[in-house]
């Protein structure tokens, strides 16, 4: 998945980065931590928890889903000052935007979703149905802000097969620019806190 | 001695410390890009 391969490839560049000038790897200092559990926690029950998922009803899991980017996008805008977090920011908003437009799923064409699942699996979805996790079926002329939708797929051939959005990208390279860049500890500082 | 050893102490104290915040950073992050990114790969699909 892109999202994990930026939180990964960021920690193991700022781990190396680290090694590299003989510092300590320092992870960056997150506030209010406790937002990401409770923004999280609505959208892991009503999305990814099998039995509470399906008998979250679409009209219930939308706005459970948009509730939660809400909150985290409260404390991405209170973590700010992180590197990186800016970038996942817009990655963030670009998501929730074409979200909101679309009935508060993310959309997927047909097209792009047969590619992953195949023509014979994807002919037993109507349009407008959920597919996956946070995505819905439709057309692209039927879509709005199409442009910002799971449109982008690794060339045909790729081992890993995955659509994903231009908000996806964003995140992505914030996650991997937050754990990848290490401001120098100051050595006083650092004498101090031993 | 008494001296080295406090320190010695406060460094280990320092160093689980340091450890804890880092994959309690690490979790917190993950689940802020899988709370608000979006791809998909296929999965979670029942239909």
């Amino acid at each position: 998945m892109i999202l994990w391969l930026g939180l990964g490839a960021g920690l193991v560049t700022g781990l190396g980065w680290s090694r590299l000038r003989g510092h300590p790897y320092r992870s960056p200092t997150l506030n209010h931590i406790w937002l990401v559990f409770a923004g999280f926690l609505p959208q892991f029950l009503a999305i990814y928890i099998g039995n509470t998922r399906l008998t979250t009803p679409d009209w219930l899991a939308a706005p459970i889903l948009v509730t939660s980017q809400l909150v985290l996008l409260i404390f991405a805008w209170l973590n700010r000052h992180l590197t990186g977090m800016l970038i996942l920011m817009i990655g963030l908003v670009l998501n929730m935007v074409v979200m909101v437009a679309n009935g508060g799923f993310m959309p997927i064409n047909p097209n792009t979703a047969e590619r992953l699942v195949g023509a014979e699996r994807i002919s037993t979805f109507e349009i407008g149905n959920r597919i996956g996790y946070k995505d819905i079926l439709l057309p692209a002329k039927e879509t709005r802000l199409e442009w910002l939708t799971d449109r982008f797929l690794p060339p045909v051939g790729f081992p890993y097969q995955v659509a994903f959005s231009l908000g996806d990208v964003f995140i992505a390279l914030g996650a991997f620019w937050m754990l990848a860049y290490q401001k120098a500890i100051n050595e006083n500082q650092l004498l101090r806190s031993i | 001695m008494k001296h080295q050893l406090l320190r010695l102490n406060r460094l280990g104290t320092k160093i689980n410390r340091q450890h804890l915040q880092l994959v309690l950073t690490l979790i917190a992050l993950a689940l802020l890009v899988l709370g608000v990114g979006a791809p998909m790969d296929g999965g979670g699909i029942s239909g």
